[in-house]
């Protein structure tokens, strides 16, 4: 495919900006993202509470591509791709667990925390022509892999941009996750994983959709109202169910790179989980940063494949391409290390409240999703739009009431339902999907 | 509840199932006590489920039929996306067995399957069941009904009624 191709997916002039449906079903895009962009650019693998004791391991993919992490005993972490230098088959067979040495179910040939082959089975006799051969048989690394503040992000492009200049403005979001304890985050226990029957950039855009709240996620609003009414709720028990009639203030940033982030004011900010903290946030952080970890709910959306989200709970989301029309999505809770028990007990019924496709809201966006899916194979209706917020997105931080971090986003709305966002993502969808 | 047959027991939880399957919503919350308990862990890897609702994810943990009152109230409002068309169910439970029995209470554990039709056509899922059952007024009612799924990627939402 040509880049004119890809240049007429998108129509940016004009006031218009229009996105053609078929990228969310055409085979061929979905190979050029799986190439550019997934196995090309920066991935969040895990948080390092994940691969927490030397001989930790957990496994997961890059793109296609199957890899697994591991903690050393000296505390650093390596990361493979989970495939024997031999035959190719997966050296880890379990998603995480612990292990020293590295076994090849299929022909025994063994590799340490280094990658290195330690054993090739029946050497002696196997009549090799190369002497060095298991000097020469390590497994392959992941081509770059680095941790920003317990976020560990990997490549298999070894030409790919610093993390700290990919991250760009997004850091200073994930700093407020980050300081909500002094002691850092932990991933809790337990996880869910559904299939969604539909593009992963389905997902990508609906988790920083501030307009589809109102309408998804207004029963869930009402339900919760509901139940706060009849049990007299108040406290850590109440949840945020003004945020999502919109009856607070909220905003949206292009971060660049493909980054994107809405928020709003919590409506409740007693009722969050991290509320007991609130003097030692206000003392140690400013007071932009206090408001945004204290007041502010964030969806942050990292291209390509992870959310991080401070709302109701705190949630790790990632999603793995698996074929134009099929995305897994893993949910996980992180939270900050050492907290109350009160306060950890309600961060997980908030979390399954809302997140999980079991719960009352991630079950509803699953179903929306799934119906874009269906509605954009009607091929003759072909455009997405894009509109709303464009009169009023502003450059970098202005008009902003609490700047934060030192890395302007690339644009603003004051509404977190304006779309605006997409331009962002787009842009740099289409700059890396029509690189050769 | 030493005086409750295994027939009666079996009886007694094939209807609450029935319930679910005919969404007949205001019997089935009939089915249990107040201060209930509707439990579906989560998995922590391929081999262990989540243990300690205080500090672990579970996909569901419902404490109190209030929040059985929550899931039925956001079917019944009609706005849930995943909810419109609902899907049909059908729960079959086999190898019911009691594992514990007290005066006060009695354990019993069963395995399921429950076949559902919708949006997504035909899907499976199975697990066991472990329910904890007392008697209120010589009629036995659930104190906790605990779901294990042994499916771990989920396809389509998961409510009360598909597990």
């Amino acid at each position: 495919m040509s880049p004119e191709i890809f240049n007429n997916l998108i129509v940016n002039k004009d006031s218009k900006f229009l996105v053609d449906r078929s990228v969310y079903s055409d085979q061929k895009i979905f190979d050029l993202e799986i190439k550019n962009i997934f196995e090309s650019t920066w991935n969040y693998i895990a948080h390092e509470s994940q691969v927490k004791n030397p001989g930790d391991y957990f496994s997961t993919h890059i793109g296609r591509q199957p890899i697994f992490l591991l903690k050393k005993s000296d505390g650093s972490i390596n990361a493979f791709l989970n495939a024997c230098s031999h035959r190719g088959s997966t050296l880890v067979p379990f998603e995480s667990g612990n292990s020293k040495a590295f076994r090849c179910r299929f022909h025994g040939w063994t590799f340490n925390s280094d990658g290195k082959c330690l054993v090739i089975k029946n050497e002696e006799s196997g009549a090799y022509l190369d002497a060095e051969i298991k000097n020469k048989s390590s497994l392959t690394p992941v081509s770059r892999l680095e941790n920003y503040r317990g976020f560990i992000f990997a490549s298999l492009n070894s030409d790919v941009s610093e993390l700290d200049d990919w991250l760009c403005g997004t850091k200073s979001w994930i700093d407020c996750l980050v300081d909500q304890s002094p002691k850092g985050l932990e991933i809790i226990n337990g996880q869910s994983t559904y299939r969604l029957y539909g593009n992963w950039k389905l997902q990508a855009e609906n988790g920083v959709d501030g307009y589809h709240v109102s309408t998804v996620h207004k029963v869930f609003a009402n339900t919760i109202s509901n139940r706060e009414a009849k049990l007299n709720l108040n406290g850590l028990k109440e949840t945020e169910a003004g945020r999502i009639t919109g009856q607070v203030l909220s905003g949206s940033y292009g971060f660049g790179n493909g980054h994107m982030g809405i928020w709003t004011e919590r409506s409740k900010p007693t009722a969050h989980p991290i509320w007991d903290q609130k003097e030692r946030i206000e003392n140690s952080y400013s007071k932009a940063q206090a408001h945004w970890m204290l007041h502010r709910t964030r969806n942050l959306y990292l291209f390509p494949n992870v959310f991080i989200m401070d709302n109701p709970s705190t949630q790790i989301r990632t999603m793995r391409p698996i074929s134009p029309d099929m995305c897994d999505v893993t949910v996980r809770c992180i939270a900050p290390v050492g907290e109350a028990k009160e306060a950890r007990s309600a961060r997980i019924r908030k979390f399954e409240d809302f997140y999980l496709t079991s719960g009352m809201a991630t079950s509803d966006d699953l179903a929306a999703l799934e119906a874009v899916h269906t509605g954009s194979q009607a091929k003759n209706a072909k455009w997405n739009h894009f509109a709303r917020g464009a009169s009023e997105t502003l450059n970098g931080f202005e008009g902003e009431d609490y700047p934060l971090g030192d890395i302007p986003p690339k644009m603003t709305t004051k509404n977190w339902d304006h779309e605006s966002i997409y331009k962002g993502f787009y842009d740099t969808w289409q700059k890396l999907i029509s690189k050769d | 509840m030493n005086n409750f047959t295994l027939d009666q027991i079996s009886e007694f939880i094939y209807k609450e199932a029935e319930c679910l399957d005919e969404k007949s919503w205001t019997q089935w919350l009939d089915f249990y006590i107040d201060d209930c308990v509707f439990w579906a862990p989560a998995w922590i890897n391929e081999s262990t489920y989540t243990s300690n609702p205080e500090e672990e994810l579970n996909l569901l943990y419902l404490k109190g039929k209030q929040h059985l009152v929550d899931r039925i109230y956001r079917i019944e409002t009609g706005d849930s996306f995943a909810s419109v068309p609902m899907d049909r169910t059908t729960h079959l439970i086999t190898n019911i067995r009691v594992n514990a029995r007290s005066n006060q209470q009695i354990s019993v554990k069963s395995n399921w399957l429950v076949h559902s039709y919708g949006m997504r056509e035909s899907q499976n899922r199975g697990g066991f069941y472990e329910f904890q059952l007392v008697s209120v007024n010589d009629q036995i009612k659930i104190l906790q009904k605990k779901i294990i799924l042994i499916d771990d990627k989920l396809v389509g939402p998961i409510d009360i009624f598909h597990i």
